[in-house]
């Protein structure tokens, strides 16, 4: 069985965990979820890469996180985007967009 | 801010590690709760759900671990452990730990303790604004290599008056002078100088100013103790009077105590130097001088150069080929105790080394030991570095407890070297450990556990685990490159030690040299004073000399006391001149090339007093007034010098020390040598007191007593106080003076030696491990000769000749090293020569031996194997 490669592209983790956060605040399973629903599956994160990227993210100041009940009245841990976050979602997203264009660019080219 | 919450969050994690734990543990647990929910929420029974999201994310505990080891905390943990594990594996081999740490305190805590020296002579800039533009005055001969630290009083007058890059140029001179307070007389170190002294320093004082030019010879500032001890405080010394020599001096000023320039000084006295004198070839002053700001010394030089030219032109019979040369001021203080002070690091440096190996060897033997954990944790898929680690940071830990041990060492060591040190050791109250050497030590440590854990860290590096797992070292198949690695320690360790011993060995030749040689008078048994009978007239001079020669008669009156004479002149004294002397009928010398002698200025009874013997002619006696014709001394170098083999007595001969006047040469008497025992034996020119008054009033006077010299410090002070309150007095012995004219030595052939010894100990603890180990490890081997029939010498021969051979190879390699580093002491030796064969054979005979005797204790233990047991043995 030959399964379709769903690993999130290299150094983009953290863009679209901020872009998923900034909609609204959310727990890990949450923005799992979100992502590969966005995504339509193209797209699957797995938690330990997820949770070590959440740490990495709030102690860079970009997300802030508390203990909070869901709507079914579990404890998880929600993330919210940070005003310095904010800011780096947009450079991120210039930058991807940037970068997406030269990209596509070069692969219409035609000789 | 980022930077905030990665420290903060970092270290709450650290600290509350099971609370960090559970979060995380919490965090996964949901997500996958979560997960399963959406699975069910599908349609999924409550187990499918599970492995779905199993199946879907990987297994919990991964997921877990993934998250729990981010951040930087987790890096420290693991040192932290690491260290734990360090420190218990040091802590069960306690004995390797000891031993390591001790050598390691030995090799540290020398280098700690001359680097605090070094610190604060050689490199901690001096206390005074811009040091590094003050410069000191020296008159060098270029036609005969030769300078002299001095410069005469028209030089360096002209050379202040004509400089325009130098700011100010300022002459001092003096010594220990009779001060007098409140018709009490006492030895003060006295500094003659200028009102520009201040300008040079710009040393601000803490009580009044600094004296103008108008103030010649009526004002003085003293120092702060002084003023302290004398007046109660600086303020209230103000206005005071000192007398120096019987002349008033007013305090105008107080300098602060740490202001030592020149050292130990206590007054400082304003001296007229501009009409001082004329000689352009009596160097009676120093002198010192402030560059203008931003100009450097070779731009002063420069034009120094020209002044010197100039005045060559002006004045050429005496300034021909003179030039003079500044030298920066620290440069100059530190001159003389330079060379010491890098021998000393050298050969701490050495021991150093000597420690590193050592704890190289113990390390080695150590990871030897350790080859199966080793070869385990490689197994088990460590990587290079993970299997060093534990080595590298043992040795860092070692070198930790013996660095911290060896600062602990170095506070008294310092002490010592301090109070130990010749003269020449400038500022020393002023050394003590500080940051500098602190971080010194600090880097000291880290790199020597870095350089004794290369070794075993990179053979652990490459251990083949297969190899190592199958060998067993115990029944002596261990690897033979081991055991060559450690005998190569061995023999370096011979050879640095041999290297410090060689040293040694010559210093203390010295040493014994100096104190057997024949000083051309008898030291034992003689109390000298210095008395100074202030004196302004040719009548008051000559009333002192009348004085002294009544005080003679009456102290040797004394019981004890054999016989009494004075001095100006004394050898290893305070006191002293020389210069050049004419001979009458002699034809004129060529410039550069006069004669010259050391001029003495003594009492009749002199050489009597001292043990010189008179070898022709007759002494001074009371009839050489200053009415009746002049009269001279020679010492028998003089008189070979000038008139070789002919008889000298009733010759004519003139000198420049207080008058013109022709002598007639009386007596020719034995030589001595003059400054210090290093000295050769040189020509003197003696001079009776009575018709150099002049020079008469400042004088030893000396005691050839038959009882212990200090007895008599009492009865002779009391004499000599009724008679003349004003004469200020010190007492010492002969045997005292001769002993601090051989500090510097001294010095040097302790301390080498101490740390020859050093050295030698830890070589013998390199050379017991070394074969305690090679027996230990050939037990099996030993055993099955001896089940064969090897008798005991043979088997004890073995390892004597293992020892012996590295010993050897050692000590050859040591003499190469010596012969190269040999020019490095020669200054410093008497009458030895560098490769002294006796030095040689000593240092190589107690190397061998003390490689033999350390191998005694291993090769008896070899000889009482029992075969059975060591055949036994696993």
């Amino acid at each position: 069985m030959d399964h379709p490669n769903t690993d999130v592209i290299q150094g983009t983790l953290d863009m679209l965990i901020l872009k998923t956060v900034s909609l609204e605040p959310m727990h890990g399973f949450g923005i799992a979820r979100r992502v590969e629903h966005i995504s339509r599956g193209v797209f699957r994160v797995n938690p330990g890469s997820l949770l070590t990227a959440l740490q990495r993210l709030e102690r860079a100041g970009w997300l802030n996180s508390e203990w909070r009940q869901t709507e079914n009245s579990r404890r998880a841990r929600f993330y919210t985007l940070t005003r310095a976050g904010k800011k780096q979602l947009a450079t991120e997203k210039t930058d991807w967009a940037r970068r997406a264009s030269a990209i596509a660019r070069l692969l219409s080219a035609e000789g | 801010m980022s930077l905030w919450r990665q420290l903060t969050y970092g270290l709450r994690s650290l600290l509350r590690r099971s609370a960090r734990d559970r979060d995380v543990a919490d965090e996964v647990e949901h997500y996958f709760e979560e997960a399963s929910a959406a699975g069910m929420a599908r349609g999924l029974s409550r187990d499918e759900a599970k492995r779905d999201a199993r199946l879907e994310a990987g297994s919990i505990a991964a997921a877990r671990e993934q998250a729990r080891s981010y951040g930087w905390e987790n890096a420290a943990l693991a040192l932290i452990a690491d260290l734990r594990f360090a420190a218990r594996q040091l802590f069960k081999h306690r004995a390797f730990t000891v031993a390591a740490t001790l050598t390691l305190a030995l090799g540290i805590g020398a280098n700690t303790a001359i680097f605090t020296v070094i610190e604060s002579v050689l490199l901690a800039p001096l206390p005074y604004r811009n040091a590094d533009q003050i410069a000191v005055l020296n008159t060098r001969y270029s036609n005969m290599g030769l300078t002299i630290p001095r410069v005469t009083g028209p030089d360096a007058i002209d050379v202040r008056d004509e400089s325009k890059r130098l700011e100010a140029v300022s002459l001092y001179g003096g010594g220990h002078l009779g001060v007098q307070l409140r018709g009490h007389s006492a030895y003060a170190v006295v500094t003659l100088t200028d009102a520009d002294f201040s300008r040079v320093f710009q040393v601000k004082p803490i009580a009044g100013r600094w004296f103008r030019s108008d103030e010649e010879q009526r004002a003085a500032v003293v120092r702060e103790a002084f003023a302290r001890d004398n007046f109660g405080s600086p303020q209230a010394a103000l206005g005071q009077t000192v007398h120096v020599e019987g002349d008033a001096f007013e305090i105008t000023g107080v300098l602060p105590d740490w202001f030592d320039f020149p050292a130990h000084t206590q007054v400082w006295e304003a001296a007229r130097f501009n009409a001082a004198s004329t000689n352009r070839t009596a160097f009676n002053f120093r002198a010192v001088a402030r560059l203008r700001p931003d100009l450097t010394l070779r731009a002063a030089q420069t034009e120094l150069n020209e002044i010197s030219r100039r005045l060559a032109i002006a004045y050429p019979r005496a300034n021909r080929d003179k030039l003079i040369i500044l030298e920066p001021l620290q440069q100059a203080l530190t001159g003389d105790i330079r060379p010491t002070l890098l021998l000393l690091w050298a050969t701490a440096g050495l021991i150093l080394l000597i420690a590193c190996v050592n704890v190289t060897h113990l390390e080695l033997v150590r990871s030897l030991e350790r080859q199966r954990e080793i070869a385990i944790r490689k197994a088990l898929g460590s990587s290079q570095w993970q299997v060093m680690r534990p080595l590298i940071l043992e040795s860092l830990l070692v070198s930790i407890l013996g660095g911290a041990a060896g600062v602990l060492l170095a506070f008294p060591t310092v002490h010592v070297l301090v109070a130990m040190a010749p003269k020449e050791l400038p500022h020393a109250g002023s050394i003590h450990l500080n940051g500098w050497v602190l971080l010194f030590t600090a880097g000291l440590g880290v790199l020597t556990a870095l350089a004794s854990s290369m070794l075993p860290a990179l053979k652990a590096a490459r251990v083949d685990a297969a190899e190592a797992l199958k060998r067993d070292t115990s029944r002596g198949m261990s690897g033979h490159g081991a055991a060559t690695l450690r005998d190569g320690l061995v023999i370096a360790e011979v050879t640095a030690t041999f290297v410090l011993a060689m040293g040694a060995g010559l210093l203390l030749h010295t040493m014994t040299n100096l104190l057997a040689r024949n000083m051309g008078y008898d030291a034992r048994q003689l109390l000298v004073v210095d008395a100074d009978a202030p004196a302004h007239s040719t009548q008051d001079a000559l009333n002192a000399v009348r004085q002294f020669n009544e005080l003679f008669a009456s102290l040797a009156a004394l019981p004890g006391v054999e016989h009494v004479a004075g001095i100006m002149g004394l050898p290893t004294g305070n006191y002293g001149s020389n210069g050049n002397y004419k001979i009458e009928g002699a034809p004129p010398p060529s410039p550069g090339h006069q004669p010259s002698a050391n001029f003495s200025v003594a009492s009749p009874g002199y050489f009597q007093t001292m043990g010189i013997p008179i070898q022709r002619g007759r002494d001074f006696d009371s009839e050489d007034t200053y009415q009746n014709p002049f009269v001279a001394v020679i010492s028998q170098s003089l008189a070979k010098q000038s008139f070789g083999s002919s008889n000298p007595i009733g010759k004519q001969i003139q000198c420049g020390l207080d008058s013109d006047k022709w002598m007639t040469v009386v007596g020719v008497v034995g030589d001595v040598r003059q400054d210090s025992p290093a000295e050769a034996p040189g020509p003197t020119l003696y001079m009776p007191m009575a018709q150099h008054p002049f020079y008469a009033n400042q004088i030893n006077i000396v005691l050839r007593t038959h009882v212990k010299p200090l007895t008599l410090l009492n009865p002779v002070q009391k004499i000599i106080r009724d008679t003349n309150p004003a004469i200020a007095l010190r007492f010492t012995t002969m045997d005292t003076m001769l002993d601090q004219s051989m500090a510097a030595q001294r010095f040097r052939a302790v301390l080498i030696s101490c740390f020859a010894a050093i050295g030698l100990l830890l070589a013998v603890l390199g050379v017991y491990g070394t074969m305690a180990y090679s027996v230990t490890q050939r037990t099996f081997e030993i055993g099955i000769r001896m089940a064969f029939g090897a008798d005991r010498s043979t088997i004890l021969r073995t390892v004597l000749e293992h020892a012996a051979k590295l010993a050897l190879w050692g000590i050859a390699a040591g003499m190469v090293l010596s012969l190269m580093l040999a020019r490095l002491v020669t200054s410093m030796l008497v009458g030895v020569r560098p490769m002294d064969p006796v030095s040689l054979a000593s240092a190589a005979s107690l190397l061998l031996l003390t490689a033999l005797a350390a191998a005694l204790a291993p090769g008896w233990k070899a000889t009482h194997v029992d075969p059975m047991a060591a055949l036994r043995t696993e």
